[in-house]
């Protein structure tokens, strides 16, 4: 069956992505390293840096920049083939169930490059409103943008199943449930504080409790809460009845 | 988080519970003559269909059983799901000038008026007649459309994108993955969050620890 499917896929459509191939034009730009065209935007960590861009930590010397194609400024700007170009052909994005096959370490990588492309799109954007034209295909945009997002779905699917396998909880971020001044319950989501609660005088300004004077209020708020349900409810219902006689044929009930 | 929440909320288009849509888009002007932001109209009941139970599709042939052209067929150029519209290529249509000027009377083209789905029937492509089409699933576990008269599968006809992109004749471009590589499995559990994980390939130790927040 995964063989059909694989085999369904690959022969359906070929899935579209937007990644960093490196191609054999900045092979010139290097200063001592060979590439081939096939390198994969994977394997880009293994290769030996000779950058000059060290950033020394204290302790650590490690290199900012991890990536072998780098041109400068130049990333912000789209390659010098779609310059002019009226409309840029670009695949489809990267859909969650592709990106759950992934290492961590493929994510991070893939989280930068998209960034990187997205600042890229964003400039030409900007310069588009500059110039008062056009911007060629604003839809690779969007698609960054959804590929992101669905990597940040993935990234936290993955923490939040390692969270609950450790230690049992649910959120990633403790809270409680609490009563607000107007006699609300709500879940209050914790914030880090350098002080504890009753040193804080902003904080026990806010007030967790419901003043006496507010509870009659709490009833009224209820009632006219119900009276709204119950009306929404009673049209919903008018409005089947109609459905029901103009459309005789109509199958089931549709809320 | 909540930031971003209340962005894709004010990205996504709003309408009134009584927005009345009509055939035009409703970002375009005839929308907004069309539904002005004070209007009250007299409430417009639809036949509610449901998701699973829709059977027309775009490029679909069907053939008109009332009106002014029943017994034609025709290609469904439009699908209008939130009134139970569709709109057929060159058939039901009605004359008026379009581009007129003070001096210039306009072009005067054909248009087509919407069809209610109850007025349309899906054609079997057999003996191409008009027959009630059902849902249901085939050996496989797919679900088609059966034609209830003769038994047969109507297929559904094949879908063109907006971008015009063909994808058995895709290419990449520089920027694209290959399929192998995004299809390629590099994901092997383990019990270290991705932060950690990428500082053990990075090399990177960080002894400092957090300080005590309340």
């Amino acid at each position: 069956m995964a063989a059909t499917s694989v085999g369904r896929v690959l022969t359906l459509c070929r899935q579209f992505q937007n990644a960093f191939r490196i191609s054999t034009s900045l092979a010139v730009q290097q200063s001592a390293l060979t590439l081939t065209k096939s390198q994969s935007y994977l394997d880009r960590l293994t290769y030996p840096l000779l950058s000059s861009n060290w950033h020394c930590h204290v302790g650590q010397c490690r290199p900012l920049h991890t990536t072998i194609s780098r041109r400068g400024l130049e990333e912000f700007f789209d390659i010098p083939e779609n310059w002019g170009e009226p409309t840029v052909k670009s695949g489809a994005p990267w859909t969650a169930k592709q990106l759950r096959t992934k290492s961590n370490e493929d994510l991070h990588k893939l989280w930068y490059v998209l960034l990187k492309e997205k600042n890229m799109l964003l400039t030409i954007e900007q310069e588009s409103k500059r110039q008062r034209i056009q911007m060629p295909s604003p839809e690779r945009l969007k698609k960054i943008e959804r590929s992101m997002k669905r990597l940040d779905t993935v990234v936290k699917e993955r923490e939040d199943a390692l969270r609950l396998l450790q230690t049992g909880q649910e959120r990633a971020r403790p809270g409680a449930w609490r009563k607000d001044i107007f006699g609300r319950v709500y879940w209050y989501r914790f914030r880090e504080h350098a002080l504890p609660w009753y040193m804080n005088k902003r904080y026990k300004r806010k007030r967790f409790y419901t003043p006496l004077f507010v509870t009659p209020h709490i009833r009224l708020r209820l009632e006219k809460h119900l009276r709204a349900k119950t009306r929404i409810q009673n049209k919903e219902r008018e409005k089947q009845t109609v459905l029901q006689e103009k459309f005789p044929q109509m199958k089931a009930q549709s809320s | 988080m909540r930031l971003t929440a209340i962005l894709s909320m004010a990205a996504k288009a709003a309408f009134p519970k009584d927005y009345r849509y009509g055939t035009s888009r409703p970002w375009t002007i005839a929308a907004k003559r069309l539904n002005p932001p004070g209007k009250k109209r007299r409430k417009m009941f639809i036949e509610p269909i449901a998701y699973e139970d829709w059977s027309v599709f775009k490029g679909d042939t069907v053939e008109i059983l009332s009106g002014k052209d029943k017994g034609k067929q025709g290609k469904v150029a439009q699908v209008f799901r939130h009134r139970n519209w569709v709109i057929l290529d060159g058939l039901n249509t009605h004359f008026r000038y379009i581009g007129k000027t003070a001096d210039y009377r306009g072009t005067y083209i054909a248009s087509e008026a919407p069809l209610l789905i109850r007025d349309i029937s899906l054609v079997d492509p057999t003996d191409r007649k008009p027959t009630e089409v059902e849902w249901r699933f085939t050996e496989e576990g797919e679900k088609v459309r059966v034609s209830l008269r003769t038994g047969r599968i109507v297929p559904k006809p094949v879908f063109q994108r907006r971008d015009g992109i063909v994808p058995q004749q895709w290419k990449d471009g520089p920027k694209d993955t290959s399929p192998e590589e995004t299809l390629e499995k590099t994901y092997t559990p383990s019990l270290k969050t991705l932060e950690e994980e990428v500082m053990e390939k990075l090399g990177i130790e960080e002894p400092r620890r957090n300080r005590k927040t309340y």
